[in-house]
């Protein structure tokens, strides 16, 4: 009886980790030269070969970005499942905490000063992003505990604060605005493998709030009633607080700010199987990386080759999900 | 050793001092209420043995060790709190939810049994498998008793847990936690219902602006006088059937309306006396025989009372007595008593206190059985006549307004307030 209490988790995650398999390959195979599945099972097993443009558009391009979407996705799906259940509040998304926009004034500094190209831009943004969450978290210190209602307040401040710098600079450097705005909507376009690897950094930081699924589950709770059975709650909330903080900037710095996959993601998997942690965050890991994997690939096919930017798909396929959630009522 | 100890515990949120001077032991094995108005400290208490508040000076020890020292898993597995509110708007199952109690125990491979087998013991085996956001108040409270439970801690805190309940579930409760404590749990409760609280501890500490008022067996800390200073409220000691009961009337103490002097019997006063007192007015009663009904409602009361032997027709003591606290009193009323030679002289007294220009005030059913024709005096010495009880009251309810601005303009500072026309 109690192991398949505690088994009765594992069918949620086989069925999201075969969806995500499946959206994985797919965004494989199409785009503006489509693959079969044998091919890519080909190029896959053959590795990286020089002169064979196929496999080099395969290698070089389309397989990094894919990662680094799914990577990305994944990340929002995390932090967004952390905020949430630790602000209470069901509104709640990664970019609350004001370090996404921290890390897009940064990346707008890097466009303004031309320090040219991708990995400069993705630095100054993830520097971005940590002074503002080294800022809120200072703001919401109080005697050694971190006030909950603070942070939220003291991330939306600094979100506005940052934005209008960005603003400003957009003004004053009016030949790069296109690039700020093009940054600022999100996108996976032109993303390569020193992406994948900045991405891939966020890896232990989805791993570790899998050790905190039954100090999570009580915080829904309360914290003092998670005090009253034994969490050792500030602990518990530095460490998920500066997770789904480093899991933001990263993700954020790479693609910028993509809406909507960190909000309704952790809600449609809530209504799948249910508040408890145990599954909720590896599904939501996993549900978040093919959400974004079928977005990015929405993106670059639909007016190809022309692209939408992946933020506007998410969101068309968000805002309606998320709509329909807010008349179902707060219910977590 | 003492399970908990306070010495000398002072606790303020922020500024505002909320606990004073708190010192006290509890035993293992302890079975102890707390009671005291809203507002005395007793959540905050609790909340400082459990170690969630610390205090501002002194020292909560459990297990002889500061609670500041504890690591909350450790603390846990020491103390269970059942809090008095409890909000979970997420989907979770009522098994879930009570598992969460397991934590401080680690991976327990029992947990999930243990969950049923608590719920099972609670008499709600069926709530496993309910999704708790969909139970009610009362059902709520007792999964979050089964929560704690599950902690399988030495000490149990409870932080008003029947106020959800209905009575057959509080009556419940009470022998479910007297029936854990005989099996080596110790139990600290907090709870507002005196008489739950004399039936059932073993110990009860009155907590009254943030001091311990009184620690004692219920018998020598229940004491009306002791009720009365903490809760400003007059209380009553009533036996029945082998028990002991409070009861309450909401008069503040120096809230004193007038004095009103009742000639009853035979528990045609009885009433009349218990709404006289609630309504707050000072209340005398005579000439009574002892254990007569009117007579037992008077003591519990606390009246002053004319009284004679059981039995015997009104002697000349109990008369002067009688006679004397009319005349301190601002109207005498007289029920539907029924007069026969031996109560007659109340009616003479009646007569006097009439004549010296007290207002008497009589139910016009004391003419009706009238065995000795005493009574036909009363309209003639200027008695004013009314059809029963309730409009004796209304019209005394009609002065009170009256009474009340005399005594704010400091007319009546001196003495009893005046009724007096």
């Amino acid at each position: 009886m109690t192991r398949l209490a505690r088994t009765s988790v594992w069918p949620g995650i086989a069925v999201s980790a075969g969806v995500f398999v499946a959206c994985l390959l797919v965004a494989l195979a199409f785009g503006p030269a489509s693959l079969s599945l044998g091919e890519v099972w080909h190029f896959v097993t053959a590795g990286p070969v020089q002169g064979d443009l196929p496999n080099a558009i395969f290698w070089q391009i389309r397989l990094p970005r894919v990662l680094v979407a799914c990577l990305v996705g994944a990340e929002l799906a995390v932090a967004g499942v952390i905020l949430q259940d630790l602000f209470l509040n069901p509104l709640t998304d990664p970019y609350v905490t004001g370090v996404s926009s921290g890390a897009a004034l940064g990346a707008t500094i890097g466009i303004v000063l031309h320090l040219s190209n991708l990995p400069w831009t993705t630095v100054l943004a993830l520097i971005g992003g940590f002074l503002t969450l080294g800022i809120v978290w200072m703001a919401a210190r109080r005697r050694g505990r971190i006030d909950i209602f603070v942070l939220l307040l003291a991330g939306v401040t600094i979100s506005y604060l940052a934005s209008a710098v960005v603003t400003v600079l957009m003004i004053r450097a009016n030949q790069d605005m296109y690039a700020i705005v093009y940054w600022l909507m999100g996108s996976f376009s032109g993303r390569g493998w020193q992406d994948v690897v900045i991405a891939l950094v966020a890896v232990p930081f989805m791993i570790a709030p899998l050790f905190f699924v039954r100090e999570m589950d009580i915080l829904l709770q309360g914290e003092k009633r998670a005090l009253e059975l034994g969490v050792e709650v500030e602990r518990t909330k530095r460490v998920l607080l500066v997770t789904a903080g480093v899991l933001t900037a990263i993700a954020v710095s790479v693609s910028g700010i993509i809406g909507f996959v960190g909000l309704v993601v952790p809600h449609i998997v809530r209504l799948l199987v249910g508040p408890g942690h145990r599954s909720l965050l590896p599904v939501s890991l996993l549900l978040g990386a093919s959400l974004m994997g079928i977005a990015d690939l929405l993106s670059r096919t639909v007016i190809a080759p022309n692209e939408i930017p992946v933020g506007v798909v998410t969101t068309f396929v968000g805002a309606p999900l998320f709509v329909y959630l807010l008349r179902r009522g707060r219910k977590g | 050793m003492a399970l908990v100890s306070l010495r000398d515990v002072d606790f303020a949120y922020d500024e505002r001092p909320v606990l004073r001077r708190i010192s006290f032991d509890l035993q293992a094995g302890d079975f102890v209420g707390i009671v005291g108005p809203n507002g005395s400290g007793k959540s905050t208490l609790i909340d400082l043995i459990d170690g969630l508040q610390h205090p501002t000076a002194g020292e909560v020890l459990v297990d002889d060790v500061p609670t500041r020292k504890i690591r909350r898993r450790h603390m846990a597995r020491e103390v269970a709190l059942v809090p008095q509110h409890f909000t979970l708007d997420f989907d979770l199952s009522v098994r879930e939810v009570v598992e969460m109690g397991a934590y401080c125990r680690g991976k327990d491979a029992d947990a999930c049994a243990d969950a049923e087998l608590t719920l099972t013991r609670l008499g709600v085996p069926e709530l496993a498998g309910r999704r708790f956001t969909e139970l009610s108040g009362g059902e709520k409270q007792l999964v979050v008793l089964a929560q704690a439970l599950m902690q399988k801690a030495k000490l149990l805190l409870l932080d008003e847990p029947a106020s959800a309940l209905d009575v057959s579930h509080q009556l419940r409760l009470f022998d479910l936690l007297k029936e854990l404590n005989g099996e080596g749990l110790s139990v600290l409760c907090i709870l507002h219902d005196l008489n739950l609280a004399i039936h059932y501890f073993d110990k009860l500490l009155v907590l009254s602006e943030g001091e311990v008022a009184a620690y004692g067996p219920p018998d020598e800390v229940l004491r009306p006088e002791i009720v009365e200073a903490v809760y400003g409220v007059r209380a009553y000691l009533h036996k029945h059937a082998g028990r002991t009961y409070l009861t309450f009337s909401p008069r503040l103490r120096g809230d004193r309306l007038g004095r009103v002097h009742l000639v009853c019997g035979g528990g045609t006063g009885a009433g009349l006396m218990r709404e006289l007192v609630d309504a707050g007015y000072d209340v005398s009663a005579g000439a009574l025989n002892a254990l007569d009904t009117d007579e037992e409602t008077g003591s519990e009361l606390g009246l002053s009372m004319a009284v004679e032997a059981p039995f015997s027709p009104v002697g000349d003591e109990a008369h002067a007595q009688n006679l004397a606290l009319m005349r301190s009193a601002d109207v005498v009323m007289v029920t539907a008593v029924p007069v026969s030679h031996g109560n007659a002289r109340n009616i003479e007294a009646v007569l006097e206190a009439a004549a010296a220009g007290t207002p008497v005030w009589a139910v016009r059913g004391v003419l009706d059985e009238d065995f000795t024709g005493v009574t036909g005096k009363l309209e003639p010495a200027g008695v004013e006549l009314f059809a029963d009880d309730a409009g004796m009251l209304a019209a005394l309810g009609e002065r009170a307004p009256e009474a009340r601005a005399a005594r704010k303009t400091g007319a009546g500072h001196s003495g009893p307030p005046a009724l007096k026309t």
